[in-house]
């Protein structure tokens, strides 16, 4: 089943590259360990044999097609990366004409490491109710039987319940090791500002210290130019070489946006985001 | 006759350095593995593999203060950092061993990096051979070897009740307690490690400089700084100058060529502003440039970018394919 994923990627692959509709399609094949998977670009017809997917096949590849906004592109999409897409063309990031997107229902992939996948599904494709990607031009794989979605916030919820202090103490703590490599934010399709603010020398607004105040500045300012946007592909905790569980405080706030807009980010193009727009009747609780 | 210290006596020669010094070893911490000050010897791990980070940061702090500007009444003074304690870094194998001999070269070419010199001069090296190398491991195809006592000053090799010691340098001999003793003792022999085909490396790089594969290469790497930073031979730092009140810090932190605008210079330009070349960059310092300048590669081998990297760029790879590359290419 998973081995036929990649043939009928590779198959379309051929028909779009030999037909001169992309100029390259990006997929995946496997890595040099021989149990993961890495990210593919194919711009002729004799390497879509590589094409390959199955559960390892982690990567969110719609971060690259960032890099080819002028050029005709195939991306291969889980339905959580198809979610950037949106994301990407509401913001106006990218072009939908120029993308062509292989969209692949998605019965979840595993956590891996270096040389290792996992026998379970990631914690969050276990609560996901996402099998069919929200955008595609082509659909390979079948979706899941639908089932009721779990409680999808339970440690959001843990954390909620602890005191101000015992949150500041864990996320200082967790904060603390970060060596401000940025792959969360290299990783992150979101995360594409031309000069990020931490590299903004007029205002300084953090400076280059890899310490504990500067970290802080660093993980809470990324997370909150996320809010309203974050799709949820958890790249940015899978990169982290620290383990710095990211995913939950990217989830609280997709929770808080949930609550007070009914709103999730890349489940549509058109719609408009939260902090694009002001409805007369949000109070959000200022001045109260 | 070789030299043999008892795990027992092991452990207390360990509680006195301690006592006595600043010890860093490695220890589990949020389940990493990392070169970190103990406190208890139980918490030292000793049978691993390799630790997420290398001990480089003993040495090459990821942010450290290089000195400050005072001022008062008038008067402006410059105080230079100093190391004022002794550390031990324990544990270490010898890859990483050679990783410091390697930043040696840039830090402590004149003129000197005076800190880094202090840090190196105030700490003793007490190396663990390596027993279990991983897949990604290469050391032997980099010069170096699982076994090799050549960066160290002291290496301890498990045998029999206890370990076998080496004492390499001076520095070694000193440290030694009285309890290591003669025993008849035969050394294991060391592990086999995976090779690369790096022989001529060096000269095949020269005639691949142009050639689209960098680019290609460079399609998937997302320009985070993670292999650099988990890379025990990668020096790039960065300086600014702090202001507080009347006092005034020249700080370093740790910088990447893979990060973007590493390069731009006054005016906005950016010699290596495409993706292409910045990855080539990375490969370029380590098997090329390095060798030119100091007369050594770059890399030890240790595999840790090949593990760490989150969209599998695999230096075993690219040394593949330049020597396939640079066969084609010819002379």
């Amino acid at each position: 089943m998973r081995q036929e994923l990649g043939q009928q990627i590779g198959e379309k692959a051929r028909e779009l590259l030999s037909s001169g509709v992309v100029e390259c399609v990006i997929g995946y094949e496997r890595a040099t360990d021989g149990v993961t998977a890495r990210p593919l670009f194919v711009y002729g017809v004799e390497d879509v044999d590589r094409l390959i997917f199955d559960d390892t096949c982690i990567h969110n590849l719609t971060r690259y097609l960032l890099n080819r906004r002028d050029k005709n592109t195939a991306v291969v999409a889980k339905p959580c990366d198809s979610r950037a897409i949106n994301l990407l063309l509401n913001e106006k990031q990218i072009e939908r004409e120029k993308v062509f997107i292989i969209g692949v229902a998605c019965q979840g992939v595993v956590e891996t490491r270096w040389n290792q996948a996992g026998e379970t599904l990631q914690a969050r494709c276990q609560l996901c109710s996402q099998h069919t990607p929200v955008v595609y031009d082509f659909l390979v794989g079948e979706a899941p039987p639908e089932q009721p979605p779990p409680e999808a916030y339970a440690d959001v919820l843990e954390m909620e319940a602890r005191s101000a202090a015992e949150r500041e103490a864990f996320w200082q703590e967790q904060f603390d090791r970060c060596i401000r490599c940025y792959a969360c934010r290299q990783v992150c399709p979101g995360c594409y500002c031309s000069e990020c603010f931490v590299e903004q020398l007029d205002p300084l607004w953090v400076g280059i210290r890899i310490a504990p105040a500067e970290n802080q500045i660093w993980n809470t300012i990324r997370a909150f130019h996320l809010v309203g946007r974050c799709i949820g592909c958890n790249e940015c905790e899978r990169v982290c070489p620290l383990n710095i569980p990211l995913s939950l405080l990217n989830r609280k706030l997709e929770k808080e946006v949930w609550e007070l807009f009914g709103f999730q980010a890349g489940m549509s193009a058109e719609a408009v985001p939260p902090f694009a727009t002001f409805e007369k009747e949000e109070k959000l609780g200022i001045g109260e | 006759m070789t030299r043999f210290i008892s795990k027992k006596d092991l452990i207390t020669w360990l509680e006195k350095l301690i006592q006595e010094r600043i010890l860093i070893a490695p220890t589990t911490k949020n389940g990493l593995l990392l070169f970190q000050p103990v406190s208890e010897v139980e918490d030292i791990v000793l049978d691993f593999q390799n630790t997420e980070l290398s001990p480089k940061e003993c040495f090459f702090s990821a942010t450290e203060t290089l000195f400050a500007v005072k001022r008062e009444d008038g008067r402006t003074e410059l105080v230079p950092a100093t190391v004022d304690r002794d550390t031990v870094l324990f544990g270490l194998h010898p890859c990483d061993a050679m990783g410091m001999a390697i930043n040696d070269k840039p830090f402590l070419a004149e003129p000197a990096d005076t800190l880094y010199g202090q840090h190196r001069a105030r700490t003793t090296l007490i190396g663990l051979p390596c027993s279990k190398p991983t897949t990604e491991c290469f050391c032997t195809s980099m010069g170096g070897g699982p076994h090799d006592p050549t960066h160290l000053d002291v290496l301890l090799t498990e045998a029999e009740d206890g370990y076998i010691v080496q004492a390499v340098t001076g520095k070694g001999e000193e440290i030694l307690p009285s309890s290591v003793v003669e025993r008849e003792i035969v050394s294991p022999p060391p592990p086999s490690v995976e090779p690369v085909p790096a022989a001529g490396i060096s000269e095949v790089m020269e005639r691949v400089f142009e050639a689209p594969y960098w680019s290609r290469l460079a399609d998937r790497c997302i320009h985070c700084n993670i292999c650099a930073y988990v890379c025990p031979t990668c020096y790039c730092f960065d300086v600014r100058d702090y202001a507080n009140g009347g006092r005034i810090e020249r700080v370093r932190s740790w910088e990447s060529c893979q990060s973007p605008g590493f390069t731009r210079i006054a005016g906005g330009y950016d010699p290596r502003s495409s993706k292409g070349a910045r990855l080539r960059q990375r490969f370029y310092h380590k098997l090329r440039y390095f060798p030119q300048e100091f007369g050594a590669l770059g890399c030890v081998g240790c595999g840790r970018c090949i593990r760490a990297c989150p969209v599998n760029i695999d230096i075993r790879e690219v040394i593949s394919d330049v020597q396939k590359l640079g066969a084609k290419i010819g002379t």
